[in-house]
């Protein structure tokens, strides 16, 4: 708490001083922020790397964009179905993919999410296939830039405060205990495939809630929200900013995206230097960002 | 209390137990001794839940248990300690406690911390007292040695107030020292509370000074069942294990 509380105090007040752009590079970090964190439920807690989780971002983004152009519904209203549907469909691939582990686990979340992406952009009747849907009113509020500023940090608040109690929770520590020791676990009565889906939908709601963000800060959809380069984004945001703290992936995408906007603003080879970047912070910093706070885990 | 009747269980073509039969009777404490390969501790996950039978059926208390998951064998009052000590290391010695606790009786799923749930940190603290770890409660499990994680691993399967615990190998790993301690520490706590007992042991003494009665495996068979002094005398173990008239494991 001692950490939160300033900063969060601090980033209600930037907007108040902050241009726009600088605003709406932060409210890009808080959706990335959200996303990764959300991952990272999966990844740290449960101790598998799923290289799908943009299946999740990009059906709650999806789900968003088709309620507001095609069932003309108000674009905040279509939180709890983006939420709703992103859970649906983690439920489905969680159901076949929480039975495997390791390499096994990773590469069907990839397959699934890929199959995902696949029928979104070629789908041009109902989703707009390759061109996906541009132009979404999402209302005066989300236009503006310090309104979705406000929105994303409120929901990123809100998602870190919801992972913070889950994490002190029995069931975070249930979570845990599957992935330290599944025999231990099934002996002290829990059942490990029933506890990995409940993580992995939790996880795959969260993510629903980045992507629902998603549409207000482009104001369109597009298939890349599903491709596997959206979820590389939070694997990297974990590991930059270290998956043992609770608040690392936030950090490690704030830094992702301000570096990014950064080094953009006057190089084309941001891959290269990001690239350094990882290299340099996995060698020496292998607790990534978070682990300058100096705590070991999530419930320091 | 735990019957096993004519089970057979297969890996591929390997014939691991072939048509193995035991009963453990209420309040007894039985062993399960044979060398490495007569298929003790594939026995013992046939009894827990984590393989299904081939063949045969296992009865607790005449409830055939043979088709249940681990989870659901545990809420029956069957406390299960597996071969190497296990605890979730992320965990201090307490918190893994608690979530015995609240893990065999189905209460994950709340949303308090951990920590508030008064009733389950008293009944871990008196577990704690029970084996001893009161003076390393809030030490993470990873730091532990071998025998507090062997002490932590018995209490974790006495959380559920189990009237039969399934020990596998108890012993493994420790040292003579701590092996001594160990016989004692079981004997002990385990006759005051009365429990009936299952356990597989190499340990030819610990076997000796432990248990009522003894089943020999043998390539995945019965080769003898008795009480320890008939066991030592029986001429197959002899002439199968022992050479000098102990029941080695």
């Amino acid at each position: 708490m001692r950490v939160w509380l300033p900063a969060l105090l601090i980033l209600l007040l930037l907007p108040l001083f902050l241009p726009r752009y600088p605003v709406e590079v932060l409210t890009q970090g808080f959706i990335l922020a959200l996303f990764a964190s959300a991952f990272n439920l999966v990844f740290f807690q449960l101790g598998l790397l799923s290289f799908g989780h943009a299946a999740f971002f990009g059906t709650g983004a999806y789900t968003t964009a088709l309620l507001v152009t095609k069932a003309g519904w108000p674009y905040l209203l279509t939180l709890p179905a983006a939420v709703l549907v992103a859970a649906l469909f983690a439920l489905v691939i969680g159901f076949f993919s929480v039975r495997t582990s390791r390499i096994y686990f990773t590469m069907l979340t990839l397959a699934f999410a890929q199959l995902l992406w696949a029928i979104v952009h070629k789908w041009y009747a109902f989703t707009g296939g390759d061109n996906g849907i541009p132009g979404i009113p999402v209302g005066s509020f989300a236009t503006s830039a310090a309104g979705l500023y406000y929105l994303a940090l409120a929901l990123l608040a809100a998602g870190l405060y919801f992972l913070y109690r889950l994490d002190r929770s029995p069931l975070g520590y249930a979570l845990r205990a599957v992935r330290d020791n599944e025999a231990r676990a099934e002996a002290i009565g829990l059942s490990p495939f029933a506890l990995r889906l409940l993580g992995f939908v939790i996880s795959g709601a969260l993510a629903g809630v980045a992507g629902f963000l998603q549409v207000a800060w482009q104001r369109s959809a597009f298939p890349d929200f599903l491709y596997w380069t959206k979820s590389a984004e939070a694997i990297i945001a974990a590991i930059l900013g270290g998956s043992e703290h609770l608040l690392g992936p936030a950090l490690g995408a704030l830094a992702f995206v301000e570096l990014g906007a950064f080094v953009q603003a006057r190089t084309e080879y941001w891959p290269l230097v990001l690239g350094l970047v990882l290299l340099f912070l996995v060698l020496f910093f292998p607790r990534g960002l978070a682990g300058l706070l100096g705590r070991r885990d999530a419930r320091g | 209390m735990l019957e096993v009747r004519e089970v057979t269980k297969t890996f591929g073509g390997f014939l691991a137990l072939n048509r193995v039969s035991l009963r453990v009777k209420e309040g007894s404490f039985h062993a399960l001794v044979g060398p490495n390969g007569a298929g003790k501790t594939t026995l013992f996950n046939v009894i827990v839940g984590r393989y299904r039978p081939d063949g045969g059926e296992v009865r607790l208390r005449g409830q055939k248990i043979h088709h249940l998951p681990t989870p659901k064998i545990v809420r029956l009052g069957v406390g299960v300690s597996f071969q190497r000590a296990q605890a979730f290391l992320s965990m201090t010695a307490r918190e893994n406690l608690m979530l015995a606790l609240l893990g065999l009786k189905g209460g994950v799923h709340r949303a308090r911390p951990l920590a508030a749930f008064e009733a389950e940190a008293a009944r871990a603290e008196e577990l704690l007292g029970w084996v001893g770890l009161e003076s390393v409660a809030d030490r993470p499990a990873a730091e532990l040695p071998l025998g507090d994680l062997k002490r932590l691993d018995i209490a974790m399967s006495l959380a559920g107030d189990p009237e039969l615990l399934l020990l596998d190998e108890p012993l493994a790993g420790l040292s003579r020292a701590e092996r001594r301690q160990m016989v004692a520490f079981i004997e002990g706590l385990l006759r005051r509370l009365g429990l009936t007992l299952l356990f597989t042991e190499h340990d030819t003494d610990a076997v000796l000074r432990l248990a009522d009665r003894i089943t020999v495996l043998h390539q995945g068979e019965v080769l003898a069942e008795g009480e320890p002094e008939e066991i030592k005398r029986d001429p197959r173990v002899i002439e199968a294990f022992l050479g000098g008239g102990h029941a080695q494991g």
